[in-house]
């Protein structure tokens, strides 16, 4: 049968993997929930948060330094995951921690797993600002693969946006022989003084192959 | 009824027939020499390749984590990669348009060491 994937976000603690402790991520339901990026939004709402509490919650761009994106929240479109709750929060994103983001592949590939980071689904442009405004490499949706190592104090990672600049999520090792959890951490960090204030979303998508 | 996606004819003139997309059954093709491999085109098309030492196959997908299509697997490109004495054919085959793109690497590119062993045949 065709390989799948699947992902998952650790809620609990971001030095467990899920390969050790399943129960502290929650497998996204793709279609429904969603990650939100914000400064302020609180973990465990018992609501799904509005456009005026996303608004309220917004990080804001500083003057002199550049600025990771406090919080990642999922958006757990089903709320039944400890209590009614529909935000959670990420548990190491953006810090010195493996185990954030795990990409569940329930049996080989034919070549390496990659991120990627598009403005829509059509996976054809990279014009959005977060995404560099049409310059990858500007790219603000940093990435690093953590399937082998710590991402390191203060990892700049990689600028995530379109075909070329992409995280292979296996460090560079090639395709998996059989099914295996793979890691990665991911933060937004937008530039210092950056001068075109917006509320985006964009695509990420994970891109692989099987035989 | 369904095209299968491959024909493999093997040089003691035995066959192997594939299966779909969803699950090709490349991993189950017999371990002894393909004299010729058929494989499907999103036109209903057979190409027919031979000579090869051996082949490789791979289906790329895409799946979105978040957007309108999110948690839909995408079909985007079929590998047929033949592999010869001196070099290496690749046919990346564009699902959605049906174009065929032909490159060819050396027996050493960094690709192919990249590449899952199991799935050479």
């Amino acid at each position: 049968m065709a390989t799948t994937m699947q992902l998952g976000i650790n809620y609990v603690d971001g030095d467990v993997s899920y390969t050790v402790t399943p129960a502290d991520f929650i497998i996204m339901d793709l279609t429904n929930d969603y990650l939100i990026w914000s400064k302020t939004l609180d973990d465990l709402m018992t609501h799904e948060p509005t456009p005026a509490e996303l608004n309220a919650a917004a990080e804001i761009i500083d003057p002199s330094v550049a600025v990771t994106v406090t919080k990642c929240l999922l958006m757990d479109y089903s709320h039944n995951v400890g209590g009614s709750y529909y935000t959670h929060l990420v548990k190491g994103m953006g810090e010195n921690k493996r185990y954030p983001f795990a990409f569940i592949f329930d049996a080989a590939t034919a070549t390496e797993p990659q991120l990627e980071a598009w403005d829509t689904s059509a996976h054809s442009t990279t014009n959005k600002h977060v995404l560099g405004a049409g310059t990858p490499a500007n790219s603000m949706a940093k990435a690093v693969c953590t399937t082998t190592s710590l991402p390191g104090a203060g990892w700049a990672g990689a600028a995530i946006a379109g075909a070329s600049n992409v995280l292979l999520l296996n460090d560079g090792n090639g395709a998996i022989a059989l099914a295996s959890n793979l890691y990665a951490n991911l933060k937004i960090v937008i530039p210092a003084n950056y001068s075109t204030p917006a509320a985006e979303t964009f695509v990420w998508t994970v891109r692989y192959t099987y035989s | 009824m369904n095209k299968p996606l491959f024909q493999v004819i093997f040089e003691d003139n035995t066959t192997f027939l594939g299966g779909d997309y969803e699950c090709t059954k490349w991993s189950e093709i017999p371990l002894k020499k393909i004299r010729t491999l058929f494989y499907l085109l999103p036109t209903g098309d057979y190409i027919g390749l031979g000579g090869y030492q051996r082949f490789y196959h791979m289906i790329e997908v895409t799946k979105d984590l978040n957007g309108d299509k999110a948690g839909i697997k995408n079909l985007e490109f079929d590998y047929i990669i033949g592999q010869k004495k001196d070099c290496t054919i690749i046919y990346q085959i564009d699902l959605k348009t049906g174009c065929i793109n032909i490159s060819t690497i050396k027996n050493d590119d960094k690709f192919l060491t990249k590449l899952n062993p199991e799935f050479w045949r």
